[in-house]
């Protein structure tokens, strides 16, 4: 039997080192995305390889600030608190659940919204200028 | 079954405690290596089989949607420590049925999520709420062990000296370093007469390989591989009254009905990863396994023929002792080994010549039965 190069070793990923989504950037605070250098695929959150390629070839990036609202509900559950969240597809076509304030305009599908900043949280609230 | 099935492909972290990481994170790096290595795309790939037992819900999903690999069938099994196995005994027989081509296996769990200790079990079952865990179930077999046979502590000592041994040489091994006989019996008890260096570890781990057709395995031209000579799986049989704890039944089933189906004896054999959660089950199993006749297993230890040189290299990876026992992952890791040894690539830990090998896995500890399951594969370099 030939003796082959070794086996390759594969490394772990250490996704758990950071649970928020929230990042600094040159632009402010934002949401992490990820870009795949190869297909142009953008995606939320820190990956380490493309979803539609396959590549490792990926870089972080910062997703945009702002979008529009897809749809939301007001939960009720688990305590006497009210708490609205949504699915926001920002304007680059990367959709994230937020939490979602509407001390602004009153919350409706396709409403514009914009990311807000609170200590170590985030949110999105419709946006002042639509 | 009507088709041959190959193991075209394996990749694997090195196990041990990656708090850093996910499921995910375990898992994502080999599944993609292994399609890569294999040279199969995603868009291939017929099915998913996921072994783990405490990944939670939809463990083989969230790792596959990292690299977009959805639309087809994926299951997610929990076979205990078995877990692995059975999700590769699972594809097996959808590929050997001609059912699918080909179907990617992981096995993967993160143990540290529990902080140490042993095993959380099911709290249903009736020994476990008397306080079991497994480490007291391997010492009271050991315990009979000893008495029924001429085996020392010593010698179960020996099992963990040989493990960490081989395991030194594997850069995949949760643990590097030789340890002596002293050093392990003056080790911490866990439970008499096992000591901490006579149980494996707990840790985080994930291996993934791929399985295809012999259509599947032309069409894609890989050039290295194994054939699946025979994949068992049973599952343990109840008795209420006397069991004889060092003659565990469902390996030795399990292990006549593997060598049937590949129509080989324990003989042909070049190595065995065999289910050394614990030192004593080495033994046991050298016997369950057929290389030698009940009680006289201390024997073939002692002789150095269990080892590099012997007459077939048991555990070459360290086992579960050394590598580690991330449970729903070891099952894969097994099979991950005996590819890199069937295919050369095992680097300083190779086993000459190695053509034959067998994986053995058991998994669970349940009221009554000797375990809850049992899987067996044999590989042909192919
Ligand atoms: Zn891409």
């Amino acid at each position: 039997m030939t003796v082959q190069p070794e086996a390759q070793i594969s490394a772990p990923i250490a996704d758990l080192e950071s649970d928020s989504l929230l990042g600094d950037f040159p632009e402010g605070p934002r949401l992490v995305g990820t870009l795949c250098a190869q297909c142009g695929q953008t995606m939320i959150g820190t990956r380490v390889a493309c979803s539609t390629c396959v590549s490792r070839d990926v870089s972080r990036i910062a997703l945009p600030a702002t979008g529009v609202l897809y749809s939301f509900t007001r939960l009720h559950v688990g305590g006497t608190d009210v708490r609205p969240i949504g699915y926001v597809d920002l304007d680059d076509g990367v959709r994230t659940l937020a939490d979602l304030r509407e001390d602004g305009a009153p919350l409706q599908p396709d409403v514009r919204v914009a990311l807000g900043v609170d200590g170590d949280g985030w949110f999105f609230a419709p946006a002042a200028d639509d | 079954m009507t088709e041959n099935v190959y193991v075209v492909s394996a990749a694997m972290i090195p196990f041990g405690k990656h708090r850093t990481s996910s499921y995910v994170g375990l898992a994502v790096s080999p599944l993609i290596d292994a399609l890569q290595s294999a040279g199969v795309q995603k868009s291939d790939v017929d099915a998913v089989y996921v072994g783990h037992a405490y990944g939670g819900m939809m463990t083989g999903q969230r790792i596959t949607k990292e690299i977009g690999l959805g639309t087809v069938p994926t299951v997610n099994i929990d076979n205990a420590c078995s877990g692995g196995a059975t999700a590769l005994h699972e594809a097996w027989m959808a590929i050997g049925q001609g059912l699918i081509d080909v179907a990617v296996v992981i096995g993967v769990e993160k143990l540290t999520q529990f902080g140490g200790g042993t095993l959380p079990l099911s709290p249903e079952d009736r020994e476990v709420k008397q306080g079991i865990v497994m480490p007291a179930v391997y010492a009271m077999r050991a315990t009979r062990y000893l008495h029924d046979t001429e085996a020392t502590v010593e010698d179960l000592a020996l099992v963990s000296v040989k493990a960490r041994r081989h395991g030194a040489l594997n850069p995949f091994a949760q643990f590097r370093k030789e340890v002596t006989v002293e050093e392990v019996l003056a080790a911490r008890s866990i439970a008499d007469p096992l000591t901490l260096l006579m149980c494996c570890p707990t840790g985080d781990g994930a291996a993934v390989i791929v399985l295809a057709s012999e259509r599947a395995r032309n069409r894609l031209g890989t050039p290295r591989g194994m054939r699946v000579a025979a994949s068992v799986l049973h599952s343990g049989q109840v008795a209420e009254g006397y069991r004889d704890m060092t003659k565990p039944e469902i390996t030795y089933e399990s292990a006549h009905d593997a060598y049937a189906q590949a129509g080989i004896g324990p003989g042909e054999l070049d190595m065995i990863e065999t289910h050394d959660a614990f030192s004593i089950a080495e033994l046991v199993y050298y016997e369950a396994l057929g290389l030698t006749e009940k009680q006289s297993a201390v024997a073939l230890l002692r002789d150095g023929r269990t080892t590099f040189g012997g007459d077939v290299v048991v555990n070459p990876s360290g086992g579960l002792l050394a590598k580690g026992h991330p449970v729903g992952a070891s099952g894969v890791a097994q099979v991950a080994e005996a590819f890199w040894q069937l295919t050369g690539q095992a680097g300083a830990r190779q086993v000459t010549d190695a053509r034959w090998a067998l994986t053995h896995v058991t998994g669970g500890g349940t009221a009554g039965l000797d375990h809850g399951a049992c899987t067996i594969h044999i590989f042909e370099a192919a």
